[in-house]
């Protein structure tokens, strides 16, 4: 059975540089309106973390034509929603309406793209950068476990690596930021050399094109950030960490630098995650959580970035439970792959999975991971937007051979290791020595 | 450039301009075929055959609500044990089936329903269906995989005590709906109805309500009509019996005007706030004004409260209000996670709020934009195949009319502004509000008390 994953599309380029891609799909009568910047957090070295986020904020705030408030409002009285994201890399924006909505969409995209500066003020920025120190508050630091990931990350990426802080920024740096790191930031990276625009969905490509030459033509056009190469770190030596929170059950965190985005050893990385960790029939969990029960969940992920990749597996232990043990078998089946192999059985079932994957994200033209999104994100990162068959081919592809030499690789380098425990119980750590 | 010529091209553009957006083109939705199966089981099938996928849902009414206090938890135990072994597969081999197919599979409960959902490739449903026949019909239920699942929910349940959202959530129904009610218990239970619940129960709780009479198949996606009816008629052969499901009629405690409740977390960087009391009923008579009231509320993001606590104030990252209806009247819950210092006035702020909707006629325009927003957005709801199972299920479940969809959009429009005052005053009465606070007590207490509302502290193990 073979399944086509393909996004059909027609580009153009604007005299200002702006990428469009169109997708149509005229199953109902919704459009999806997607722009990717090239610019994440990752872009803040050296300098004040968390600008790129809490500019993301600053984006639905209004610009030169469209008063503060407006913008969500004539979006929500179209039918429409919107939101946005910032990661290490990149930061997009996608709202989703009614197909006759689209204008609306691009004359407030192309508004906000040309003209946010014109409506910024210290109002604005006051109210928003509260907001996001809420959202950090709600989502990290009042949260069961909240702070590993930075920590995890701060250990992984040496200092000065783009990796090495957190999307969101530290508190007092988001507290700190200023009109002017605003205004800068906006010059800098905001503008349509450095962005793409996607639309899918009930459009014609001829009326879509006319109306985005309309809206962003006499943009001026900015300047591209320049392609950064994948960087190599020097690799880690191991660290371990303690951390005590406010949590019942203790967790093991170990982390690798793996691989980035879009190459070979990355979707072999991604194989490797699904044998040990997806589902009840995978490795660790079965013999962690379904055979041993001294677990009580496992997870792995291979996440690829533009400028590395991380490889974490996640393991929570029972009550009173240590993680010492935890670690033991983990590294254990680690090394049982390294050695052995994996079975043909596994790899079919890692491919099924993913294929499946693939088609469910057709399902969607809109929102984070639909076909707008996924359309902007192959240009960004791969320069083709038509790369989803090539995509899923990698993934395809990945040998028993590549498995073992990326269970290998985690073998041999060294793995951050942090256990978040009970406060007060570094006794459950392992090799507690922080 | 483009060559086409475009009407467009000859307008200079002013971007003062707002574009208009002009008539939305009509949602034609498909209507379901609708047939029954010889063994009592109703389908509902939306062909729909762009991608090569099929979505199966399951549907059983009668879930946690129909359960007795002292069997909190037993529903959704008994839908996780589902598919932990069937038809002679073990636990480990029937995952690794479904992994095989690369299907997305799961069994669930809710207070008033429970599910086996189903999404696979079309090409692998005939084996997947299989495997599904199996979970209905034939789960093993071996008291084995009972006591792993079991202490996998124990832990859950204690790990949930780490979440202030969730901790709100629990405390919250329990103070609304009274310990002795099944909907003040959380989905999950606790770690004592859990403890108490033995195979015997989940095998009967199976064979009295997992029965193809009480089942509704709810499909969407590429499948013909005379193919799925022949895979469910192979699968389901033999399989008998209907029970009436029955709630439980159950007292619900008098509010006795509103009191402020805290639950403390020493330390917490933030205040979760919850402002609800008991309200309608999915099947209400004024459903589409609650719609309104509530979009106008809190379900948007321009809605007041939000627009209030994070836009003008800066106090959360979000603040939103939700009516959960269901068949008796459900709970109304504004929440919001706020910075301590703030905590009594994020209660006075959504107080505030309820009190302007029952008092003061809503502007015509902040209507017509919330009208506008829910209707218009109707094409997004019907967009992958789980939302198309979840809106047919949505009409199965609570009964609502064939055309219910079809006339949802003008039904919601006609609404006016009496009708959302009156919605407001019926649900929404300030003076009978729960209000819950999961925070720092020790920075928090003092200026709640300020609000001159009556304040009450709780404990974990009352909460």
């Amino acid at each position: 059975m073979q399944i086509d994953v393909d996004i059909p599309f027609t580009r153009f380029q604007l005299a200002n540089g702006l990428d469009v891609l169109v997708h149509e799909d005229h199953r109902l009568p919704s459009v999806a309106v997607n722009v990717w910047y090239q610019v994440g957090s990752g872009h803040e070295v050296p300098g004040p973390t968390g600008l790129a986020h809490l500019f993301e904020h600053l984006m639905f705030e209004g610009s030169a034509h469209v008063p503060a408030g407006a913008f969500d409002e004539l979006l929500e009285s179209a039918g429409a929603t919107s939101n946005g994201s910032t990661s290490n890399d990149r930061t997009n924006y996608w709202i989703n309406g009614p197909a006759n909505a689209l204008e609306l969409a691009l004359w407030l995209e192309s508004d906000r793209m040309g003209f946010l500066l014109e409506a910024m003020d210290q109002h604005k920025l006051d109210v928003q950068r509260d907001v996001v120190m809420n959202e950090r508050r709600q989502s990290y630091e009042n949260q069961p476990y909240g702070l590993a990931w930075e920590t995890v990350a701060a250990s992984l990426y040496p200092l000065g690596h783009p990796y090495h802080h957190p999307v969101i920024g530290r508190m007092e740096d988001i507290e700190a930021a200023t009109l002017e790191d605003v205004r800068r930031f906006f010059r800098t990276w905001y503008s349509p050399a450095n962005a793409s625009l996607a639309i899918a969905g009930d459009v014609t490509v001829d009326r879509t094109r006319a109306l985005v030459e309309r809206y962003f033509g006499d943009l001026p056009a900015g300047r591209r950030t320049p392609r950064l190469e994948q960087r190599s770190t020097e690799p880690v030596k191991s660290r371990r960490s303690v951390l005590e929170d406010r949590v019942q059950l203790a967790r093991l965190y170990l982390a690798w630098q793996s691989a980035g985005h879009y190459t070979e050893e990355d979707a072999a990385f991604a194989v490797l995650a699904l044998v040990l960790a997806d589902g009840k029939s995978s490795r660790l969990c079965r013999r962690l959580v379904y055979e041993e029960r001294s677990a009580q969940d496992v997870v792995a992920w291979q996440s690829g970035a533009l400028r590395g990749g991380t490889f974490e597996i996640e393991v929570t232990a029972k009550p009173e439970g240590g993680l010492a043990c935890l670690e033991a078998v983990v590294r254990e089946e680690l090394a049982r792959v390294a050695t052995h192999g994996v079975e043909a059985e596994e790899l079919a079932c890692a491919a099924a999975q993913l294929e499946a994957a693939f088609v469910h994200a057709l399902e969607r033209i809109g929102g984070f991971g639909g076909k707008a999104d996924r359309l902007n994100e192959y240009l960004a990162f791969t320069g083709d937007p038509g790369y989803a068959r090539a995509d899923l081919e990698r993934y395809r592809h990945v040998t028993p051979d590549q498995v073992v030499r990326t269970a290998r690789r985690l073998v041999d380098a060294h793995a951050v290791v942090l256990s978040v425990v009970p406060r007060g119980r570094r006794d459950l750590a392992s090799n507690s020595t922080a | 450039m483009s060559q086409t010529p475009s009407p467009l091209s000859g307008r200079p553009l002013d971007r003062t301009y707002v574009p208009t957006t002009g008539v939305p083109a009509r949602l034609v939705l498909p209507e379901p075929d609708c047939f029954t199966l010889s063994c009592g089981a109703a389908v509902r099938l939306l062909e729909r055959h762009d991608l090569p996928v099929v979505a199966v849902e399951a549907l059983l009414p009668g879930g946690a609500g129909a359960t007795p206090v002292a069997h909190a938890g037993l529903a959704t135990l008994t839908a996780d044990m589902l598919d932990e072994g069937a038809g002679g597969r073990s636990a480990l081999a029937l995952a690794r089936t479904l992994d095989g197919l690369g299907a997305g599979f799961d069994s669930v409960a809710g207070y008033e329903d429970s599910r086996v959902r189903l999404w696979v490739l079309s090409p692998r449903l005939p084996e997947a269906l299989s495997v599904m026949a199996d979970v209905l019909m034939r789960p093993t239920l071996a008291s084995d995989e009972l006591d792993r699942v079991r202490c996998e929910r124990m832990d859950t349940v204690l790990q949930l005590r780490d979440e202030p959202g969730s901790l709100a959530a629990d405390a919250l129904a329990s103070l609304l709906y009274g310990p002795g009610h099944p909907w003040g218990q959380s989905l999950l239970g606790t770690r004592a109805s859990l403890g108490g619940i033995t195979r015997d129960d989940v095998v009967r709780y199976h064979a009295e309500r997992y029965q193809p009479g009480n089942i509704t198949f709810v499909v969407a996606g590429d499948v013909t009509e005379a193919v799925l009816r022949e895979l469910l008629e192979e699968r389901f052969a033999g399989w008998e019996g209907r029970t009436e499901s029955s709630g439980i009629e159950c007292a619900v405690p008098e509010p006795d005007g509103t009191v402020v409740h805290v639950l403390d977390r020493p330390r917490a960087a933030q205040s979760e706030v919850r402002v609800g009391r008991i309200s309608a009923s999915r099947c209400t008579p004024d459903y589409f004004s609650v719609v309104a009231l509530n979009t106008i509320l809190g379900g948007a993001f321009t809605s007041r409260l939000n627009a209030r606590l994070r836009e003008e104030k800066g106090f959360t990252y979000g603040a939103h209000s939700t009516f959960h209806m269901r068949r008796s009247p459900g709970p109304f819950i504004a929440r919001a996670a706020v910075h301590t210092p703030v905590t009594d006035q994020t209660v006075r702020v959504i107080l505030e709020e309820l009190t302007r909707l029952v008092e003061e006629p809503v502007p015509e325009g902040e209507l017509e934009r919330a009208k506008r927003y829910v209707a218009l957005r109707l094409p997004q709801a019907f967009e992958a195949l789980g939302d198309l199972v979840t809106r047919i299920a949505e009409q199965v479940l609570y009964g609502l009319p064939e055309d219910y969809w079809a006339t949802y959009v003008p039904q919601l429009l006609a609404v006016d502004r009496q009708e959302v005052r009156a919605a407001a005053q019926r649900y929404l009465d300030p003076q009978s509000m729960t209000v819950l606070v999961v925070g720092d007590r020790a920075a928090i207490e003092e200026r709640l008390r300020g609000l001159e509302i009556p304040v009450r502290l709780l404990t974990e193990e009352a909460a």
